[in-house]
């Protein structure tokens, strides 16, 4: 796709602001600093070269040194009082302090102390840069697992190591594997580690809260084809419809459903792919009370079951 | 006919021409003497010209201000305030604007995206040739996506202008119009929220974007509201914020339920001596007591009934109840003669 004209504007007037206070730079360098190709940094000199203001006279226009420019470095002469760096709109100043402190909250265990202190610093200019802007969104990301564990993750990430896990399942079965971490996804709800499971020779995602333990061991990880993928979860297995009152909402918002349908009555339907037999007679288990039906019907009696023997366990208790 | 010229140059022309002007420039003015709006074919397609890059140019931050001057009755004139145009002073290492290109990565929202991207792109202008980092190799956070509603919200929040939307109630599934004064957003576990003040209602109450249906439209002016007080907020807020820590204390299945086990906390100080009861005794021939901390009962009572009976609720009673409220709900699912849902006992899920 096309850069949009107003993201490319962007870029042209930080480099005059830019160029102004570093003399000639490489125009490799003014790539890197941009991100950049650096045949877009030649376009985009060549754009600032032509433009300027009202009468378009040579020296009306933004101006560079022609024969540093032969060279491949590029030395402003001429910025037509374009000098000053554009300050940050409202809600990108939003976007990005909230953005920071998110990473900040979550990240916080799983980094050293040098690292630490470069978000801290980062996050402290910028909400110096931008005042209060930032406190109209507060994020808080769940931070599961224990610290050891995020931070044995976080070694073996950085230092391409394999962990030795010992994991408990949906089932309540815990097991021991070594797997070749490809990468920690935080999403708001939880945290997974997407790794190659050498036990079954695939990619498996776990969750961080269900690591018992994790331990970075001496072999490296071996790079594995896993594809960069944007969901986190994608089961497959049997389809199963939950039909539940609107109180029951967030099972919509926060399982990976494949469709929800809302009735006429308030009510709504909701289909899930279900891998796992357990997570699903867990979610029934705690949706009972809003549950119109299920369908197959067989999981209702399997729950209620399940429920009852439960109960009997219960009962020396009493209430 | 000459090239036309494209759009982000002609932009850049009028960037520079209102900064550089001398008191300001007037639609005419901009007409006839800056580079890309020759190519304007009628008046019509010139307003609509002009009118657009004013919009970007506010978009992107740049503050393009009107000016009346009274020697010149109605006639408008436009200028870029260079006042409010600059950064604050702001010096960022290799190592800080790293980071910042990493915080970029944490939405998944298409606008929060664009907007962080935007921000990095303006302090790349001030910052040291940005640090490839590997802080974070693998281990960026992601920002569930808000939908449409998230931008407007957050501009409406700073602007202090009043918001109405369509939005489901969770409780009743009714759909209506809430007209709202937006105080803040949040990103909580489960998803996004405004809390705000209901004017309908007369109270503050807060909204889970995921139920707001369609656009959110500004109404009014903004400023239209007071920003509220610090304690205003925290109440409002109360119900999103962390509880207080207790413990609760289970009788566990050996082998079983190592989640909850690895989370095990050693047992408080005023722990009785669940051995000697008649009750509890007994069951510990068989089972293991394990003490797990928490903050929401019901979340917790959510997570042990996976457990079936593995996992018996010793204390609190409360958290038992829960456990054993969820339990006989459940046990009811496969009778034939079951008669629904039952809506009047509502628990608060978050």
């Amino acid at each position: 796709m096309a850069e949009r004209a107003s993201d490319r504007l962007l870029r042209m007037l930080g480099m005059v602001a830019y160029l102004d206070r570093h003399g000639g730079v490489p125009v490799e360098e003014v790539a890197e600093q941009f991100g950049v190709s650096a045949d877009q940094v030649m376009a985009d000199v060549d754009t600032l070269w032509v433009t300027g203001t009202p009468g378009y006279f040579p020296h009306d226009l933004i101006d560079f040194d022609a024969d540093s420019y032969d060279q491949g470095v590029v030395r402003l002469t001429e910025a037509r009082g374009m000098t000053r760096p554009l300050r940050l709109g409202t809600r990108e100043a939003v976007a990005l302090v909230a953005a920071l402190r998110a990473l900040d909250g979550t990240l916080h265990a799983a980094l050293d102390p040098a690292e630490q202190a470069v978000l801290r610093s980062a996050l402290d200019k910028l909400t110096a840069a931008t005042g209060d802007a930032a406190s109209a969104v507060d994020v808080r990301l769940a931070v599961d697992g224990a610290p050891e564990v995020a931070a044995a993750i976080a070694t073996a990430l950085r230092d391409r190591r394999r962990l030795h896990l010992r994991y408990v399942n949906a089932s309540d079965v815990a097991t021991e594997r070594d797997v070749d971490p490809v990468r920690l996804v935080t999403e708001d709800d939880r945290s997974y580690l997407l790794a190659w499971c050498l036990l079954v020779d695939d990619e498996r995602l776990f969750r961080v809260d269900r690591v018992l333990e994790a331990r970075v061991l001496d072999e490296p990880a071996l790079a594995h084809d896993v594809p960069d993928r944007q969901d986190v979860y994608r089961p497959h297995g049997e389809l199963v419809t939950l039909h539940l009152a609107s109180r029951a909402r967030w099972v919509a918002e926060s399982s990976p459903v494949e469709a929800v349908r809302n009735l006429p009555d308030g009510t709504f339907e909701v289909d899930l792919l279900v891998e796992q037999p357990a997570w699903l007679r867990h979610l029934v288990l705690q949706v009972a009370d809003d549950l119109v039906e299920v369908r197959p019907a067989r999981i209702a009696a399997e729950v209620a079951a399940a429920a009852r023997a439960a109960l009997a366990a219960y009962e020396p208790l009493g209430e | 006919m000459p090239a036309q010229i494209p759009a982000h140059e002609r932009l850049l022309n009028l960037v520079i021409a209102l900064v550089n002007t001398s008191g300001r420039m007037t639609k005419e003015q901009v007409r006839r003497s800056v580079a890309g709006y020759q190519d304007a074919q009628s008046d019509d397609a010139f307003e609509r010209m002009f009118e657009r890059d004013k919009d970007t140019l506010r978009e992107l931050g740049i503050p393009v201000v009107t000016v009346t001057s009274a020697g010149h009755g109605d006639d408008i004139g436009y200028r870029i305030d260079l006042d409010t145009y600059a950064l604050p002073p702001i010096d960022l290492t290799a190592a800080e604007l790293g980071v910042l290109a990493m915080a970029a990565q944490v939405w998944q929202d298409q606008a929060m995206r664009t907007d962080t991207t935007r921000a990095l792109t303006k302090l790349r202008a001030v910052g040291e040739a940005p640090e490839a980092n590997d802080l974070a190799v693998g281990l960026a956070p992601r920002v569930r996506a808000a939908g449409g509603a998230l931008a407007p919200l957050v501009d409406a929040v700073q602007a202090r202008q009043v918001v109405r939307f369509t939005y489901r109630a969770a409780t009743t599934g009714e759909v209506r119009t809430r007209v709202v004064e937006p105080w803040k957003l949040l990103a909580r576990r489960g998803g996004w929220l405004l809390v705000g003040f209901d004017r309908d209602r007369g109270a503050s109450r807060s909204f889970r974007l995921s139920r707001i249906e369609g656009g959110v439209r500004p109404v009014g002016e903004p400023g239209a509201f007071e920003a509220p007080g610090p304690d205003e907020l925290e109440a409002a807020l109360t119900q999103w914020a962390p509880r207080e820590e207790r413990v609760a204390t289970l009788a566990v299945l050996p082998e079983r339920a190592s989640a909850l086990r690895a989370r095990a906390v050693p047992a408080p100080a005023d722990e009785p001596d669940w051995s000697a009861d008649p009750a509890v005794g007994p069951l510990l021939a068989q089972r293991d007591v394990v003490h797990v901390p928490f903050r929401s009962g019901w979340e917790l009572a959510d997570e042990l009934v996976g457990y079936g009976g593995a996992v018996l609720v010793v204390a609190p009673v409360e958290l038992r109840r829960g456990v054993l409220h969820l339990l006989r709900t459940a046990a009811e699912l496969d009778r034939p003669d079951r008669s629904g849902t039952d809506v009047e006992e509502g628990r608060a899920h978050g």
